[in-house]
């Protein structure tokens, strides 16, 4: 995947110079608010506006107004929650991973992947605070001082999670703010009204672009992809152990970490992908997301795919192998059970669809990538729902099975958390540089002090 | 009421200002629904201070309604009453012609646990589920509250005035005119005030008359014997029990005895003992066929081929059952000969220890010829006694036709109900309108009181006194432990002011009934321990009767052999009072109506049952409504496919469909009285099912029937048992258990534990109910139940094996196991449920977020989450119930079952206070206080001498889903069938 080679493509295509990029990037946020905009973010902010409907209404009546039942004690909040937890891992993979590996093609994406995290980390953190019976008491989950001396289980892999998630939520935020720094400042230079040069001045920190800045910059870039790396690996295990650790048969198995790291990167970059293509396209900026940022996203599809592909057969695998009984009735039971429709659509959606992506003429085809990312994330969804759901709804004793329906509370929260998500989204590409500007620079040929050595090391 | 206020002057007694008219008036307006016409009094601010005073003050006397008169605790008496502290009396509940001695624990005046008197042969210190919801239907705010005429307030003292010229009148011309409806009793005061009735009023009728009723077991012996007597059973004694469409074990007379008595002679201890063989022939799937060690299948009108098949075989066998020669031998054909044979070989080798019992929908023919075959086994005074019926007011449904024609005819001006609901549940229908004055005793305004131009509101029987007399003899007196909550008339007050035209306290008119039957020297000293006790064991001799032979002829010849068995196109139909509701008397109790089936797990409604394959050929499946006719008459009932039911055989259940229960029972289900051609039949032929295209969701608990193979349930049969005695253990192989960390060792103090012995739970859910009681378990209501999120601390499961057509059945009380390595302790991010020093897995409510975690990783699920508040539909006086030792439980926290840690609790204290340590056996937990088998064993398991540690020990314990390292602290002991060897 090197990019030295001679032969590789340009990063960007067209030849833009610094100005024409600072130009493209910062008119965006600069001109005036068009009317789709408004009529996008209306429709998203509705959507915002039902999902704190649902909240309250939850709120007033109970847990009961979900359709969880005994013994389907989780159901579609802690699969949202996991689902967008997943979405959020494509972000910092970008970001962090990739600028590690000096993959310098991430810098067309990872701007706006990495505010996809943390919108989308957002998303998820509501559904951990809502799900309990006494959502009033949930600080109790933090170990924070308290006069009830409550101290909290460090044993349950949900405190664990709490833990998890926060720091990736407060790293991610960190690490994508501090990559802004340059490009606020862009801005603030650019800016022409009192309260965006009041605004930029103040979050781009007193960048001047000196010499010793850039060095700090880099930096602390540096250090904090190297401390977001890990929580990258760590955030998705620590909530797949919220299944694996316990007993449940289809929950308790040592696989689920891996599985779920790479299912989680899977989905992540399916949804930057299906982002990237309406974004490229609407703001014009194809020749700086180009079909080569697509299509290595594509392969990374493929290869994640492959790999949660391996993980669903290895799970078979050990069912059969280990003769525990539970186990390979909950296998069965998921792929033939009354669940079997969840499965075989997670099946074809994650398994077979990234199958396109061996072949170039359709991973380079953009209606193709565009269909095959949705439903990668809507097959990344039925995952988390077979993993929740048909495990617990049949377990140990049979004389506690049942099946488990969602309620419309529960649907509308789901689609109200995509209004959510969309709100900050449009907010992000209306106010703030959608492409790293800096970084993208920095990939230009003439931004390499060695760009006429090409060939002749 | 002015007075009472202006001159200081302070009432006596709570009656007192009760009979004050003013006061009255100002109750009655309470009820703006039926407010007197003209009262146009303005109200002054004075007269409202009056007012809200004595409202207040009744409002503090509703808080100490402790009775008037000497009632006599069992363990404290009531001067040293400490507040907190409970007392527990013993009392007796009327049903039918049986009594249930009873132990009710009384919490500062309020009764809020009903439990068995050990000292009662009726109960043996249990109960059942029945018994247990009477306590919630003492507090139902639906009771009714006010004396109605023609359905406007009125009083007891007008129902008194209006009394009298009638009570004259009727004098003078011996009560012509006059008729009663009365329940079945055998209360000594009922029968001595229905004698002064009669004497007073010879002419009138007086009519006996129960839905549900074992008239035709009397009828049936009466015609073999010639004598009314009453079938007393010794199952402990029968080695060899054939029970023909008797479900003695649950909804048949006198269940909790029996089942006791069952599972004495089936408990086991030691491979060389031995256990009873049950023979079942049922069509329904009953408690009692679930039991079987052989179940035949048979439609209910071939009970009685069955029953003359057996008496003809026996006869083979040199046994003459008399009555029987004239029996065509063909009937031998009609029945499974070899199956036939085994029983009647196993029967001959068991004469005298042996059992034939029928149930009470069977004919008379088969009552007597049940009672010839057990003549001809010599088992008679044995397994089973007969008692002399002297006196007990016995059903007899000819009486209520023979009303409906002197009404029809308007020879009756006046009729009187003494409690029961015949304008609902008899299948005849008296018109009301057609007498002039109808006087209703009822604890609801019901169907029948709605018509009556008379409503008494009736007292529950733990606010007024009576008594009782057992089935074998045994009287009791019923003692109230509460003030009538909403005012109100028992049976013998109603009885002894018609009879007499004088209002007299039901005390008096109880302790003058006893001043016969108790002995004269220190009658007051043996009324006291009657009291005390709750028992009174009169002489009672048992007769030993002679059979009739041309008496079972005659009954023969009336209900004769059915040639022809039921078929698609005539589908029988058999009728059961309801496992929830019985015959509609507890319409309005949410406890007794979310406690599930035993067999089909259904909740809050009745069903039409039928087998797979009577549905597979109609085409029905599970929830579809059908038409059932029969003749005129049909009704629409939902399809409920049950394994083991008989082909072309429907069993559709009592009590539902009512229309005036109250705010719980409305219009739940069907009412299928109305299907019935008798007052008193229970088997109907002819019956056609259509199918109607529509669909009735039905809620029921256990969706899945099968255990896919998993060692939950462990059984053998007695053979292989007493060749392996640990087959239980040997079911399942597993590597070494090891923990990841040092396991607390538990080897100090109390270590409480639980056993649950298999072999002889029947399944009958009482302990469901008393765990409901007990803990302040909420009811949710039908959508939440089929939402599985019924809140029950303890469920019984049921599976069954083998053959979908004709399945054996296992049961399995499951509650909360107290695993000492608990799966949900650990994954609780709060803390909220952990383990205490005694072994006890606690759940604390107030640390519970309710992430549910805990219940996902517990494998038996057993913890219940509070989805809802269910809390807030609760009405003041359902509050009065409450246990006040336990935490009501707010919405979002997760609960389960404790091991009734209050009542351990409590032991300790008392023990404590006594400077000892606690015993085996000074007390039990709800569950296994309430079980009519003793199937439950709990206590100490560190204690070597404690009946739970000595049962650890049995060979057939086993621990469900032991292999996951669980340690559970409840452990089973497996269950084991005792097949005949000619039938495997």
């Amino acid at each position: 995947m090197s990019q030295t080679p001679t032969k590789a493509e340009p990063l960007i295509l067209g030849n833009p110079t610094f100005a024409s990029i600072t130009e493209q990037v910062s008119e965006i946020t600069e001109r005036k608010t068009p009317l789709p905009w408004y009529i996008l973010f209306t429709m998203s902010v509705s959507l915002v506006m039902l999902l704190f409907g649902m909240i309250g209404y939850l709120l007033f009546k109970g847990i009961g107004v979900w359709g969880v039942n005994i013994p389907v004690g989780w159901g579609w909040a802690i699969i949202n929650f996991v689902f967008w937890v997943g979405i959020g891992h494509a972000g910092t993979l970008i970001s962090a991973i990739l600028f590690l590996l000096r993959q310098r093609w991430r810098t067309s994406i990872n701007r706006f992947a990495e505010a996809m995290t943390i919108f989308a980390v957002m998303c998820a953190l509501i559904f951990p605070g809502i799900h309990v019976g006494r959502m009033w008491v949930v600080y109790w989950m933090f170990p924070v001082p308290n006069q009830m001396g409550i101290w909290q289980n460090f044993r349950s892999p949900l405190e664990w999670d709490i833990f998890a998630v926060f720091t990736y939520f407060l790293v991610s935020s960190m690490f994508w703010f501090v990559g802004l720094i340059p490009d606020l400042a862009t801005l603030r230079d650019r800016a022409k009204t009192f309260w965006r040069k009041k605004i930029f001045g103040f979050l781009s920190l007193g960048w001047r672009g000196g010499n010793r800045q850039w060095k700090h910059y880099e930096l602390a870039y540096l250090l904090l992809a190297g401390l977001s790396t890990p929580l990258v690996l760590s955030v998705h295990s620590v909530v797949s152990t919220d299944f694996a650790t316990s007993q449940l048969p289809g929950w308790h198995t040592t696989i689920l970490p891996p599985y779920f790291v790479a299912g989680a990167v899977f989905s992540g970059f399916a949804m930057v992908t299906t982002l990237a293509i309406i974004v490229r396209r609407v703001f014009k900026i194809e020749h700086i997301i180009t079909m080569r940022h697509l299509e290595n996203m594509a392969k990374i599809m493929l290869a994640t795919g492959l790999m949660v592909g391996y993980a669903y057969s290895m799970e078979f695998f050990m069912a059969w192998y280990s003769g525990n009984i539970y186990e390979r009735f909950a296998l069965i039971n998921r792929a033939f059970g009354p669940y079997a429709w969840a499965y075989w659509i997670m099946i074809s959606c994650n398994v077979l669809t990234p199958q396109l992506f061996w072949f170039k003429k359709l991973r380079t085809s953009i209606p193709v990538l565009f269909i095959a990312t949705i439903f990668i994330n809507i097959g990344m969804w039925f995952e988390r729902f077979v993993i929740v759901v048909s495990s617990l709804s049949r377990d140990f004793l049979p004389s506690s099975w049942a099946y488990y329906s969602p309620t419309w509370v529960d649907i509308l929260t789901f689609v109200g958390t995509f209004g959510l998500f969309f709100s900050l989204f449009l907010l992000f590409i209306r106010f703030l540089p959608i492409v790293a500007m800096a970084e993208v620079k920095g990939s230009l040929p003439e931004a390499d002090p060695h760009s006429h050595d090409h060939g002749k090391h | 009421m002015k007075t009472i206020i202006t001159n200081k002057e302070y009432w006596k007694s709570l009656e007192q200002l009760d009979a004050d008219p003013e006061f009255q008036k100002f109750l009655r307006n309470e009820f703006p629904g039926v407010a007197d016409e003209g009262q146009s009094d303005v109200v002054t601010r004075r007269k409202f201070l009056t007012l809200m005073g004595a409202s207040f003050a009744l409002a503090g006397l509703a808080g100490c309604r402790r009775p008037v008169e000497k009632i006599v605790p069992f363990v404290v008496s009531p001067e040293e009453a400490v507040p907190g502290v409970p007392v527990d009396y013993r009392t007796a509940m009327p049903f039918g012609n049986s009594a249930h001695g009873l132990t009710v624990r009384s919490f500062d005046g309020r009764p809020i646990k009903i439990e068995g008197n050990p000292l009662h042969p009726s109960t043996m210190g249990a109960t059942n589920a029945f018994l247990q919801a009477e306590i919630l239907g003492l507090y139902d705010p639906d009771r009714s509250t006010l004396v109605l005429k023609e359905n406007k307030p009125g009083t007891w003292e007008e129902f008194i005035v209006f009394w009298q010229p009638l009570f004259s009148q009727f004098l003078v011309n011996s009560g012509e005119g006059m008729a009663v409806i009365s329940c079945p009793s055998s209360s000594p005061t009922l029968i001595r005030l229905q004698g002064l009735f009669k004497r007073s009023f010879p002419k009138s009728r007086w009519v006996v008359y129960d839905p549900v009723s074992d008239e035709q077991i009397h009828i049936g012996v009466k015609a073999a014997t010639g004598r009314n007597l009453l079938p007393v059973y010794h199952i402990e004694n029968a080695k060899v029990i054939a029970a023909l469409d008797s479900d003695f074990l649950a909804l048949e007379s006198e269940s909790v005895r029996h089942g006791r008595q069952f599972a004495d002679g089936r408990r086991i201890h030691s491979p060389e003992d031995s256990m009873n063989r049950l023979y079942v022939v049922e069509s329904a799937l009953s408690l009692t066929g679930s039991m079987a060690d052989h179940r035949l299948r048979l439609p209910s009108s071939r009970v009685e081929n069955f029953a003359a098949a057996l008496a003809l075989t026996l006869n083979d066998f040199n046994f003459f059952v008399a009555g029987t020669e004239e029996l065509d031998a063909s009937i031998r054909q009609t029945v499974d000969q070899k199956w036939l044979k085994a029983l009647a070989q196993d029967l001959i080798a068991h004469a005298g220890e042996c059992l034939v019992i029928a149930g009470r929908s069977q004919s008379i023919a088969v009552h007597a010829m049940v009672l010839s075959i057990n003549k001809a086994l010599g088992n008679i005074g044995k397994t089973v006694d007969y008692r002399e019926a002297t006196g007990d007011l016995l059903p007899d449904a000819s009486e209520l036709a023979k009303l409906k024609y002197d009404v029809d005819q308007k020879k009756v001006n006046t009729l009187i109900v003494l409690g029961g609901n015949p304008l609902y549940d008899a299948s005849i229908t008296i018109d009301f309108a057609k007498i002039e004055n109808t006087i209703h005793l009822s604890t609801y305004v019901d169907e029948t009181s709605q018509q009556s131009t008379w409503h008494i509101p009736q007292t529950h029987f733990l606010e007024a006194w009576g008594d009782v007399s057992s089935v074998d003899g045994v009287l009791s007196v019923t003692q109230p432990l509460i003030q009538p909550l909403y005012g109100g008339k028992s049976d013998v007050e109603l009885l002894h002011l018609l009879a007499t035209g004088q209002d007299r306290r039901g005390y008096e008119l109880v302790r003058d009934t006893w001043q016969e039957i108790l002995p004269q020297t220190d009658w007051e000293s043996a009324w006291r321990r009657v009291l005390h006790d709750g028992v009174f064991s009169a002489p009672v001799t048992f007769v030993v009767p002679e059979i009739l032979g041309e008496g079972v002829m005659r009954a023969l010849k009336y209900y004769p052999v059915e040639t022809v068995p039921p078929s698609k196109e005539r589908l029988e139909l058999v009728f059961k009072p309801s496992s929830h509701v019985y015959d509609g008397r507890y319409a309005n109790n949410g406890w007794l109506l979310e406690n599930p089936d035993p067999i089909t797990k259904l909740t809050w409604d009745n069903a039409a049952l039928v087998s797979p394959l009577t549905a597979q050929e109609l085409g029905l499946k599970n929830n579809d409504v059908v038409r059932i006719s029969i003749g005129e008459k049909a009704a629409l009932l939902p399809v409920w496919l049950v394994p083991g039911q008989a082909d072309y055989s429907v069993t559709v259940q009592f009590g539902f469909g009512r229309k005036a229960a109250g705010h719980v029972g409305n219009r739940i289900g069907e009412n299928v009285y109305t299907l019935r051609s008798t007052v008193n039949s229970f088997i109907e032929l002819g019956a056609v099912l259509a199918k109607t295209g529509k669909r009735r969701e039905l809620a029921s608990t256990q969706e899945h029937g099968s255990m896919e193979g998993r060692p939950i349930v462990r059984e053998a049969v007695l053979e292989e048992y007493r060749r392996h005695p640990e087959f239980a253990k040997e079911m399942v192989e597993h590597p070494p258990l090891k923990s990841l960390w040092t396991e607390f060792t538990y080897d100090k103090g109390y270590q409480w534990g639980m056993i649950i012995d298999l072999n002889t739970c029947i399944g009958c859910g009482a302990c469901t109910v008393a765990c409901q009681s007990e803990n302040n378990i909420p009811i949710v209501g039908k959508k939440q139940v089929a939402n599985g999120r019924e809140m029950h601390w303890i469920r019984l499961d049921r599976y069954f094996s083998g053959d979908q057509n004709d399945p054996q059945l296992v049961h399995q009380p499951m509650a909360c196991q107290h695993c000492e390595m608990a799966p949900c302790e650990s994954v609780c991010p709060v803390s909220a449920t952990v383990h205490d020093s005694e072994g006890l897995n606690l759940m604390v409510y107030n640390r519970c977020v309710g992430t549910r975690y805990c219940s996902n990783n517990c494998p038996f699920k057993v913890r219940r989450f509070n989805f809802f508040n269910y809390y807030t539909q609760v009405r003041e006086v359902e509050k009065l119930q409450k246990n006040p030792n336990v935490t009501v439980r707010s919405r979002g926290v997760m609960e389960k079952c404790t091991y009734c840690l209050q009542r351990i609790s409590q032991a300790k204290e008392k023990a404590q206070q006594e400077g000892r340590p606690v015993q085996d056996g000074d007390f039990q937990t709800a569950c296994q206080q309430v079980c009519p088998t003793r199937s439950i064993t709990f206590g100490n398991i560190l204690d070597p001498d404690s009946a739970v540690a000595k049962l650890k020990k049995d060979p057939r314990e086993y621990g469900v889903l032991s292999e996951l390292n669980l340690k559970a602290r409840t452990t089973y002991l497996a269950k084991l069938r005792n097949p005949n060897p000619e039938l495997a």
